[in-house]
């Protein structure tokens, strides 16, 4: 088991050449690929099993004809709005939870109780209040990136050195300039490490909201792409659409998390 | 002035540095925190919903206390719960099995790692949820489902995190194990795997909070049972307090749940308490 040595730096082995890197990268998802797609050539013409070049044909097709974009318009849309309020909503109380040891005592207990309900628990209530529309959806998808953005606030906010404070504070600088100019600052990588995860949770919550949406309301009003995958689950039966969408909800999943770390890199050159 | 005078804010006494009133613990006083946080909280709702006056919209809290007990004695509650729970042990389960041993040798080995990752890579960004339609049909409603959209959920954080943890074994000791003559095997099951069980423990707990909040969307959509079913059911027959009771219920499991995993955490990895790992 020459492994274990490989893995202490001293023995690593020399950089892979970049052609070898590229073909490590790419073995697997390929050879999967093809498998899938030799697989369902043995399947009969007509076949609802989705298989690769299918899904690419599908692709094609659902984004000229405005579909795919539309709804995912629509979820984004909903997503950013949600992410907003909780963004607001997060920070705000997460520095003042963080600049006062009393009300971060007092409003911990309530916070907590929260925190193991899941974000799709709170759904009926959602419909309940806000029937099955774009508010209700707006609900969850607020709920669920709320608690990533205070926990985080609260923990950089409480953790910015003391001696940085007390030093504005004693010569005299302004409280709303020290929070802008000392307590923000020294907060920021928490507050945008609480951001990418919740713009994370964000983006699964408005997905799992559209499809219980349409799930239970049976179809309609909503829209939105998780919407439009429980449609071509429950009523046209077209697998191909739906594994379609699965892989933009992955892109765009994956579109958020690099966006957010390219603004962390932007933002916080001192970290790197 | 002592900081046991009567009629002080609880703030000043929580404060570090300040005098601990004499004869209160600090778990009572905590406690004391906690319960009249709680209390003001119910004060708030119950408020709110004289306010409202919609018993469907927003129930008082003595109404969904009572529906709570009602549906404990009929033994609905854990009926669902243990339905609930049993799903997401049997998904951790079977994440464990996978993941950690695969997890064990992507650390070790940078090959497989580099075969193994990029295909990790592009699944992780689909999340559990946007598998459900298509689960659905290849599995139909039933206990199968949600054990498949948990199981997947769990893999990934676990994987993650036992990589990290192998590659994070401190090379001096693997330095000190290889001089000291050790056998390959003593050195994996004496060192690599107690310096990576602290990390691998973090990833099963996160790998928890994923299947949890995974399996209320799976049960409400696509399961004949469960809290998430319960919840979605009591909603359609606009039967609110129980809604709000079974979802009461859901934030109960979970965290007692995580209490669990973090009394396991204690017990298996007892020198990483408080690292803040």
């Amino acid at each position: 088991m020459s492994t274990i040595a490989a893995s202490s730096p001293g023995a690593r082995p020399a950089r892979p050449s970049r052609r070898l890197a590229l073909w490590q990268a790419t073995a697997l998802p390929l050879a999967l690929l093809v498998a899938w797609q030799l697989w369902a050539l043995t399947l009969p013409e007509n076949t609802r099993a989705p298989y690769p070049s299918k899904v690419l044909a599908t692709f094609f097709s659902l984004t000229a004809s405005g579909d795919l974009p539309a709804a995912l318009v629509q979820s984004l849309g909903r997503v950013l709005a949600g992410f907003g309020v909780a963004l607001v909503l997060g920070v705000a109380l997460g520095v003042a939870m963080g600049s006062s040891r009393a009300l971060r005592d007092n409003l911990d207990p309530v916070i907590e109780s929260f925190r193991p309900i899941a974000p799709m628990a709170v759904l009926p209530i959602a419909i309940l209040w806000f029937g099955t529309g774009t508010p209700a959806a707006l609900a969850i998808v607020s709920y669920a990136a709320f608690f990533p953005l205070l926990v985080n606030t609260v923990h950089g906010v409480s953790r910015v050195d003391r001696k940085l404070m007390q030093a504005a504070q004693t010569m005299g600088v302004p409280r709303w300039r020290i929070l802008r100019h000392v307590l923000l600052p020294a907060a920021l990588p928490s507050v945008l490490l609480g951001a990418r995860l919740a713009m994370g949770v964000a983006w699964t919550a408005i997905i799992a909201a559209e499809l219980a949406v349409g799930a239970k309301a049976g179809g309609g009003t909503s829209g939105g792409i998780g919407q439009m995958m429980f449609v071509y689950y429950a009523y046209s039966v077209d697998l191909n659409a739906i594994v379609v969408c699965m892989v933009v909800v992955g892109v765009v999943a994956l579109a958020i998390d690099r966006l957010f770390r390219l603004a962390e890199h932007r933002l916080m050159p001192w970290r790197h | 002035m002592s900081a046991t005078m009567p009629g002080q804010p609880l703030s000043q006494a929580a404060r570090p540095g300040t005098a601990a009133p004499r004869g209160v613990p600090a778990w009572l006083r905590k406690t004391g925190v906690a319960v009249r946080s709680l209390a003001l909280f119910v004060a708030a709702w119950w408020g709110l919903s004289l306010w409202n006056g919609n018993p469907i919209q927003l129930p008082d809290p003595w109404r969904v206390a009572q529906a709570m007990w009602e549906l404990a004695l009929e033994g609905e509650l854990h009926e669902h719960a243990l339905v609930s729970a049993g799903r997401i042990g049997l998904a951790l389960v079977i994440a464990v099995a996978v993941a950690v041993p695969l997890g064990f040798v992507m650390g070790l080995s940078r090959r497989v790692e580099a075969y193994v990752d990029p295909l990790v890579e592009l699944l992780r960004p689909i999340s559990g949820i946007a598998w459900i339609p298509l689960a659905l049909f290849i599995f139909g409603v039933g206990n199968t489902l949600p054990v498949f959209i948990m199981v997947y959920v769990a893999i990934f954080p676990l994987l993650l995190n036992t990589v990290a943890g192998v590659r994070g074994v401190d090379p001096k000791l693997l330095a000190a194990a290889r001089t000291m003559g050790i056998s390959r095997r003593a050195t994996l099951r004496h060192v690599i795997v107690p310096a990576a069980l602290p990390t691998v423990m973090v990833g099963l707990r996160l790998a928890f909070a994923g299947a949890w909040a995974a399996v209320v969307a799976a049960e409400l959509i696509g399961a004949p049972s469960g809290l998430g079913f319960a919840i979605e059911w009591y909603r359609q027959l606009l039967m609110s307090p129980k809604v709000f009771g079974f979802i009461a219920m859901i934030g109960l499991v979970g965290f007692v749940c995580d209490a669990l995993l973090r009394a396991l955490q204690r017990k298996l990895t007892p020198w990483t308490e408080g690292t803040g790992l």
